[in-house]
């Protein structure tokens, strides 16, 4: 992979570029000069500082978590399960987390605190309902694992649709929920970020360290092994990682698709299979993806501001049907295994 | 690498696969296990691997229980070659080589200098040296079979196990493939036990033979010791020739359309 380096540095560039862009421009256009100020100078009678620091500043952080801890997961998904639709959106894992959330709210009342820390129990219940329906199915006889997608997208819009359902029955609260239910970033969200994002960075860091034993399951259990990996242990780490790290998102800012299923795609042709590589690069562009989908939430109809997770959603659409188009519908389908 | 399998019990939940297994594996040699399908040829690997629970009996390397031995100590001394693997998407030949070293790695760290040398033989071994770069899914049937061995050999490991290297090749490949194991007893002094199907391949090329019926095994020796006419009616219920031909043994299947019909 002779593209790694440079690919690694053009992300990076790219995303501090956008994370400046989103923090200067907006309705009201801030100079690059008075970001810069407003870190290290702040002036509270600013109102461009206030702008910056109180709205811009939460709002990109969150995209920035959002994106990489989603494409993360996407990207150890999808080699742990050798299947190039999986994410956290299509095993299951944003619909539960999301249904917990609703329920902790509408049926037990409970803090926003606690409903983020159902959301981590939500993402768990989601992705093991999942595999649940797997096996009651019988997974072992397709070589291309339809029947695990197939069971997350069941999975995902019976537990949507129960939080609809949810919804539904009090106009009061519904309100609260409507925007962050299609994923929404927003400033408002800036105190569930300051609560969880350990759980992410603690997720992601356990990730990495995990990079090389995890590829080598990418290859092959029983190679894996032979190698000297052990398998459960591992695998059963990185799965609590990825469905605890993606429910912290889905408690911040609502089940946000796609960045996880999109992102592993654009960089694996440049920087290749390997964790090693491929999941630092999957955290800078899942962010840079965020960020620039909120970008166009923000502007494609200004003046008014359309939801992250609806363009999101839009992109999304497109991509799942290349890649269904790609690998399991060409006469030569690109081979994944 | 001395490696003894001793009274072995074995079972896949509860269809038991090995029943009562004894082999004996001599170090520096080839060994090849045949056998009719199903008679735990795979499982007997696989249960070495600690992949198939032993019920009863013990496997032993280096007078070590194999059951008491960590998952790296153990890949530090058997390299495993599964019947199934993938090769996934934009991963090259050097990447997958460089994870063999798993074992030897500190957690956190990666490839020694003496790791690199190590990768960069196994890839000459096979003939892949100028192909490191080239992604794994862009190689020939052959050359990702080469490929698969070349991760065996740059795991390092005194004894390797190979589960049916040669299936879904051509004549041709097959005969390559088995040369380069070959090589790695005669040129690596590695111990290697393969699982072959064809009998006529484990006679050309192993040194000894261990035949395994109803997961026992029946006869095991030197090849031209154990391959004869009657373990082969024993093991395949085969009615076959067998005679040397140029110091080598050949079993040639009596076939008699009349009397069985089209096998």
């Amino acid at each position: 992979m002779r593209q790694r380096w440079p690919f690694l540095i053009i992300a990076f560039f790219l995303f501090s570029l956008t994370l400046l862009a989103s923090l200067s421009v907006g309705a009201k256009p801030v100079p690059f000069e008075t970001v810069f100020l407003t870190f290290t100078s702040f002036d509270t009678n600013d109102y461009a500082h206030a702008i910056v620091w109180y709205q811009r500043w939460p709002r990109a952080l969150i995209a920035v978590y959002v994106g990489a801890v989603m494409a993360c997961a996407g990207c150890v998904l999808q080699g742990l399960t050798r299947n190039p639709l999986s994410s956290p959106t299509t095993l299951g894992i944003n619909s539960g987390a999301a249904m917990f959330v609703v329920i902790a709210s509408f049926v037990f009342g409970m803090n926003e605190q606690a409903q983020g820390y159902m959301a981590l129990a939500g993402a768990l219940f989601g992705f093991f309902s999942c595999l649940l329906v797997v096996r009651l199915v019988g997974l072992s006889q397709d070589p291309r694992r339809l029947v695990l997608i197939l069971s997350g997208a069941l999975i995902g819009m019976l537990y949507l649709s129960a939080a609809n359902a949810l919804l539904l029955s009090d106009p009061e609260l519904r309100s609260n929920f409507l925007g962050w239910l299609t994923g929404n970033l927003n400033h408002a969200y800036a105190g569930r970020l300051f609560d969880y994002w350990w759980i992410g960075a603690s997720a992601l860091a356990l990730l990495f360290g995990l990079a090389r034993p995890l590829t080598l399951i990418v290859i092959g259990e029983e190679k894996a092994a032979s190698a000297g990996v052990n398998v459960v242990f591992v695998c059963s780490l990185a799965f609590m990682a990825v469905a605890v790290s993606a429910g912290s998102a889905v408690a911040i800012c609502g089940p946000l698709g796609f960045v996880g299923l999109i992102v592993p795609h654009i960089v694996r042709p440049f920087v290749g299979t390997s964790f090693i590589f491929s999941l630092p690069a999957c955290a800078v562009t899942g962010a840079t993806a965020c960020l620039l989908a909120d970008f166009v939430a923000r502007f494609a109809f200004a003046p008014y501001v359309v939801h992250t997770g609806v363009i999101l959603d839009l992109v999304g659409g497109l991509v799942f049907a290349w890649i269904v188009k790609r690998y399991y519908l060409a006469r030569n389908a690109g081979s994944w295994t | 690498m001395a490696l003894e399998v001793v009274e072995v019990l074995a079972a896949y939940g509860r269809v038991t696969a090995l029943r009562g297994l004894s082999a004996r594996f001599a170090p520096g040699r080839l060994t090849a296990i045949v056998g009719p399908n199903g008679c735990g040829k795979s499982t007997l690997l696989k249960t070495i691997m600690g992949f198939v629970p032993v019920l009863k009996g013990e496997i032993w390397l280096n007078g070590r229980a194999i059951r008491s031995m960590e998952r790296r100590a153990l890949a530090r001394q058997v390299a495993y070659l599964p019947q199934q693997h993938y090769s996934p998407d934009y991963m090259t030949l050097g990447e997958l080589i460089a994870l063999a070293g798993y074992a030897r790695y500190s957690y956190f760290g990666g490839p020694t200098e003496r790791d690199q040398g190590l990768f960069r033989d196994a890839l000459a071994a096979v003939g892949l040296s100028d192909l490191a770069h080239r992604q794994v899914n862009a190689l020939s049937g052959g050359q990702k079979q080469r490929a698969w061995i070349a991760l065996v050999l740059a795991q390092d490991a005194e004894l390797v196990l190979m589960d049916e290297p040669v299936n879904h090749l051509d004549m041709k490949y097959q005969y390559a493939t088995l040369e380069l194991v070959r090589d790695l007893t005669a040129k690596h002094g590695k111990t290697v036990v393969v699982v072959l199907h064809d009998l006529n391949l484990a006679a050309a090329f192993a040194d000894d033979v261990i035949m395994l019926r109803d997961g026992r095994a029946v006869a095991s020796g030197p090849v031209t010791d154990t391959i004869n006419r009657s373990n082969v009616a024993d093991v395949f219920d085969v009615d076959a020739e067998v005679y040397s031909r140029n110091g080598r043994m050949v079993c040639l299947p009596r076939y008699a359309p009349e009397q069985s019909g089209p096998a």
